[in-house]
């Protein structure tokens, strides 16, 4: 095993998913490495003062009081109670119903101006709607098949939702704009990948949705052979530079690691090597870098790796990550 | 995990399917103490905890019929927990948080006064070093570390998969152990 597998399978060993063969060649391992050594220590440290949290204790003021409860809902659950509705009203609301629909066929066919023309749909400017590459499926009635509103002053999507991949690699999102609208299709899709990108980006006031987006990101293109588009590529880095919010600028570097490393993601890491505030991310940022120039060793992220390894301001655990990555480099 | 067995958990959710109140009783005296542990760590807040885990069984009563089998009880039950655990954290976002010196400890028999504030130290570091994670680190962590669930199972119970399961807690140790790394809070000062 390498160094660089050491956080992994000692995880695996604590959680007790190692199988054999990975337990001993941890054991292996650690016996003629001393960093490793200390380094699976400091986890193994770390595992034990989580368990050092005390369990919440079922108190038997909340057993009573639960207990309470699910006898009411039980009994409640037998004799359901419901609102109860005259006898003659289904037979009226039905008759109601078709009244209002005979209506509104009736208006319709007069030509009101609120029945578009075939023509006139056929005749709508290109550029009002954008189509896209993957299944589109609006769900709301009467929406247009096949294509979603384009996205120009950058409108807000609401209750966006994700599917998680198929076994085809298809995933879908789903979100409010006008109506409600469904994109099925694969995240290496342009519009797709479009999209995606506009998620992180645009869509920046709930950091769980900017985070959900990131992780579809990171799971679909992470150690893929696709490479990820320039659009979520130029999202992400934004997102590493200027978010806010830790959690989210630490997921964009996670997404952002598995990547294959350019010049454009090198850079965006350097930043946040230089000058991001939070620890973890600047961890993030020495692994990813790390492993991007044992593949391509390039000046500048030796030089940042080197500062980083010396500067006494900086948290111990990034200078030693640091440290242990130059260390790991073969010039 | 200190799960039942499948069939036996099965049975329970076909007493409570058919009415039978001493059947939700049983479900609660056999995951209330699971379940609350999740929701306690989840939210951070013991009276919050104790709500959502209410709810779960409340849900669990209403929806015994919707329950097919595909993952088990437990997973099942996990599940609604961490939905819910996510809609009481989303309704609560801009709400004022509960200080964590509010939270009723658990009483420490025997203890002294320092063990106890040692004590209560350890677990105020802890909690906030877990309540700094994402969500989705965090329930998986939490499943994994506190409950001892294989990451199969974590995987039925968040609807994902195993490899996002594995980064999942892989991230949120990565992050753990830079903050405990950090000047007076290191891990080994915790423990």
């Amino acid at each position: 095993m390498d160094c660089r597998d050491l956080t992994a399978l000692a995880i695996e060993r604590l959680t007790g998913e190692a199988d054999e063969a990975s337990r001993r060649a941890l054991s292996e391992h650690l016996a003629r490495c001393e960093s490793c050594r200390r380094e699976a220590e400091g986890l193994e440290a770390l595992w034990a003062t989580l368990g050092r949290d005390a369990d919440a204790d079922v108190s038997p003021e909340f057993r009573r009081r639960t207990l309470g409860l699910l006898e009411d809902e039980m009994r409640r659950g037998r004799v359901r109670a419901f609102r109860p509705r005259p006898v003659f009203a289904r037979p009226l609301l039905q008759a109601a119903s078709l009244a209002a629909a005979g209506a509104l066929g009736y208006f319709a066919a007069k030509g009101l101006p609120f029945a578009a023309s075939p023509a006139a749909v056929a005749g709508r400017p290109s550029g009002a709607v954008t189509p896209m590459a993957g299944a589109v499926t609006p769900t709301a009635p009467g929406a247009a098949t096949g294509a979603v509103p384009g996205f120009e002053g950058n409108p807000r999507l609401a209750n966006v939702a994700y599917r998680p991949a198929d076994k085809d690699g298809r995933i879908s999102i789903a979100f409010d704009l006008t109506t409600r609208h469904e994109i099925d299709g694969k995240p290496s899709d342009p519009e797709v990948a479009k999209l995606l990108a506009y998620l992180v980006t645009h869509n920046a006031e709930n950091a769980g949705e900017k985070s959900r987006a990131i992780e579809l990101v990171s799971e679909h293109f992470s150690g893929a052979q696709t490479a990820a588009s320039p659009e979520i590529v130029a999202a992400l880095t934004k997102t590493l530079r200027t978010d806010a919010n830790p959690g989210v600028r630490k997921k964009a570097a996670d997404a952002l690691a598995g990547f294959t490393m350019t010049p454009e993601i090198r850079s965006a890491f350097l930043d946040a090597l230089k000058s991001d505030k939070n620890p973890a991310v600047r961890l993030a940022a020495v692994d990813a870098l790390a492993a991007g120039a044992k593949q391509s060793p390039d000046a500048s992220t030796i030089q940042s790796l080197r500062e980083k390894a010396v500067d006494p301001e900086e948290n111990n655990f990034v200078r030693a990550k640091a440290a242990s990555a130059l260390k790991a480099m073969s010039f | 995990m200190e799960m039942n067995s499948g069939s036996d958990d099965a049975v329970l959710l076909e007493r409570i399917r058919r009415g039978d109140t001493d059947g939700a009783a049983e479900l609660f005296e056999r995951y209330a103490p699971a379940l609350l542990r999740f929701t306690d760590r989840m939210l951070s807040d013991r009276a919050s905890a104790e709500e959502v885990t209410q709810e779960v069984f409340l849900k669990v009563i209403s929806r015994a019929h919707q329950y097919d089998g595909r993952a088990g009880v437990a997973s099942w039950l996990f599940a609604i927990a961490a939905n819910a655990c996510r809609d009481r954290r989303r309704r609560e976002r801009r709400a004022a948080v509960v200080p964590l010196e509010s939270v009723a400890e658990p009483r420490a028999r025997g203890e002294g006064v320092e063990a106890t504030i040692a004590s209560r130290q350890r677990r105020e570091a802890v909690r906030e070093a877990l309540a700094d994670l994402s969500e989705e680190q965090r329930e998986a962590l939490v499943l994994a570390r506190y409950h001892g669930m294989p990451y199969a199972e974590i995987a039925k119970t968040l609807g994902i998969s195993v490899g996002a399961v594995k980064t999942r807690i892989f991230r949120a140790v990565e992050t753990l152990k830079a903050r405990f790394s950090e000047g007076e809070t290191s891990w080994t000062a915790a423990t």
